[in-house]
């Protein structure tokens, strides 16, 4: 079953004379929950912005669903709906309600009308587990519950894949295991994702592959049960003994 | 004592509609100052923050040009120096002139004002947006602006009341405002200078006091949109 959605071919990432990205090549299935771990600074959300356009590359390729990312005359916003992003800190609109989050892309970017675009909203709610929340300003949620509404409005677009870069990272205790339950419902239901994360935990049962990074570059790839009980590079054994 | 306040009412009566004219052409000048000013000055803020680098460096030569030298010389050079340039179009008169190096002079604050005001968006704003497709257009025109439009009111206000008081020197080239009426007045009345000029300063208080009151209630106001409580949950 190798049908992948994602393919990247040796892209490299130069911030001034700094490689965040050194020569990454990997691809990602369709319906595969992907785990990029690794120390900080090794590029991790520098390879989840690239996949998304937030980031240019500097070198190589990106293809998503076949289509070249790199290439000037590809639409890069449309593609950018079709990679949903969640981000650590939620990055919800400040201005505007929940449920206003949720409903103003739809809008713009899918040119849905209001009437259906809240329908939508609203589902989404419910799907995340907050619908009394749809007035509510970002400032008047918790992180867990900020956090939901930022997939919910990610959700809305239909994305074929998302990304989720240390999405849990900056949540109280309590509320991060209902967040990552919520990542891995939608992993159930088929989601094609890519999660940088330090929950270990989540990793490995939801995982179908975890990927190492260091220095810009990928280490090592296994199945979660290898590579937790098993890893093979020096480095990911370090790694792996300083956070478990 | 009676009589005297008797004699400073007469005066005030006989001024009143003299002054009440200069009045009107500061209230004219300054709207078209701050209209044209803001407009301009908007426009040039937001395009500096697109990064373009040679648009970026033209409109910081700008500023520093109008924001580096004193109005008065600017109102000069638009006034007395470019008409000597013998293009028709530089010729000026007054009126113009006052209006457009008022715009100008406006505008360099604007810039600055609008600028910040976009900086001070934290960067994730538009990233969220631009993760749900938007184009950097739509980013900075549906989450972006709207957030530093609010922010930008109240030193906007500060502002239309600095403006609203450069007028005055507009008299140096023959406008007509307060000051100027005011000045022509003392000539009329030279016993009551120190009057006449009370009356001056109580009428542009009367003009400024509003626009510092419409800064606070806006700030009050805008600031709080996003913490107003939710009164359904
Ligand atoms: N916009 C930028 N300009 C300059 N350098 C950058 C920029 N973004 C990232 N870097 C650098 O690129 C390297 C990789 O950064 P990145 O954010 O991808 O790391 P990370 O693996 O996500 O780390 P963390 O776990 O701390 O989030 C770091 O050295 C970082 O300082
Ligand atoms: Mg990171």
């Amino acid at each position: 079953m190798n049908d992948p959605i994602i393919r990247i071919e040796n892209i490299t990432k130069q911030f001034g004379s700094l490689k965040a990205l050194n020569g990454v090549t990997n691809y990602i299935n369709r319906g595969e929950v992907v785990v990029i771990i690794g120390p900080s600074g090794s590029g991790k959300s520098t390879l989840l912005r690239t996949l998304n356009g937030l980031e240019t590359v500097s070198d190589g390729k990106i293809f998503i669903d076949g289509v070249d990312i790199v290439d000037e005359k590809t639409n890069i916003n449309k593609l950018r709906s079709e990679v949903g992003m969640v981000f650590q800190h939620f990055n919800l609109f400040n201005h505007k309600t929940a449920l206003e989050n949720i409903v103003m892309p739809q809008t713009v970017v899918l040119k849905r009308g209001r009437k259906e675009a809240e329908d939508v909203a609203h589902r989404l709610l419910d799907k995340v587990g907050i619908p009394e929340k749809a007035k509510s300003y970002p400032n008047q949620l918790s992180g867990g519950q900020q956090q939901r509404v930022a997939i919910a409005r990610s959700l809305a677009m239909h994305p074929k894949i998302m990304l989720f870069d240390e999405a849990t990272s900056a949540l109280d205790p309590e509320t991060v295991g209902g967040v990552l339950q919520l990542m891995k419902d939608l992993a159930m239901d088929g989601m094609t994702m890519a999660v940088v994360t330090h929950e270990m935990g989540f990793a490995r049962e939801v995982a179908d592959r975890v990927i190492f990074m260091d220095e810009g570059q990928i280490l090592e790839e296994s199945k979660p049960e290898d590579f937790f009980d098993n890893p093979k590079n020096s480095r990911t054994i370090t790694f792996l003994s300083q956070i478990l | 004592m009676m009589d005297v306040i008797f004699a400073k009412w007469h005066v005030t009566i006989s001024l009143m509609p003299f002054l009440l004219q200069g009045l009107l052409m500061t209230f004219k000048v300054s709207i078209f100052a701050i209209t044209l000013g803001s407009t301009l000055g908007f426009v040039l803020g937001l395009l500096r923050t697109l990064g373009y680098r040679s648009l970026t460096g033209i409109i910081g030569l700008y500023l520093h040009i109008f924001r580096g030298s004193p109005y008065l010389v600017q109102l000069y050079i638009i006034y007395f120096v470019l008409p000597s340039l013998g293009i028709e179009f530089l010729n000026f008169d007054s009126f113009t002139a006052a209006i457009i190096s008022l715009s100008l002079y406006t505008s360099s604050y604007v810039t600055e004002i609008t600028t910040a005001a976009i900086y001070a968006v934290p960067k994730g704003q538009e990233e969220g947006a631009r993760s749900c497709g938007m184009s950097k257009a739509e980013a900075l025109f549906y989450v972006v602006l709207p957030q530093s439009l609010k922010m930008m009111i109240p030193p906007m206000a500060s502002i239309y009341v600095v403006i609203i008081k450069s007028t005055a020197i507009l008299s140096v080239i023959g406008i007509s405002e307060l000051t100027r009426q005011g000045e022509v007045a003392i000539l009329r009345m030279p016993g009551d200078i120190m009057f006449v000029y009370c009356l001056i300063a109580v009428m542009y208080f009367i003009y400024c006091y509003p626009v510092l009151r419409f800064a606070k209630w806006a700030e009050g106001t805008f600031g709080s949109i996003g913490s107003v409580q939710d009164q359904e949950s």
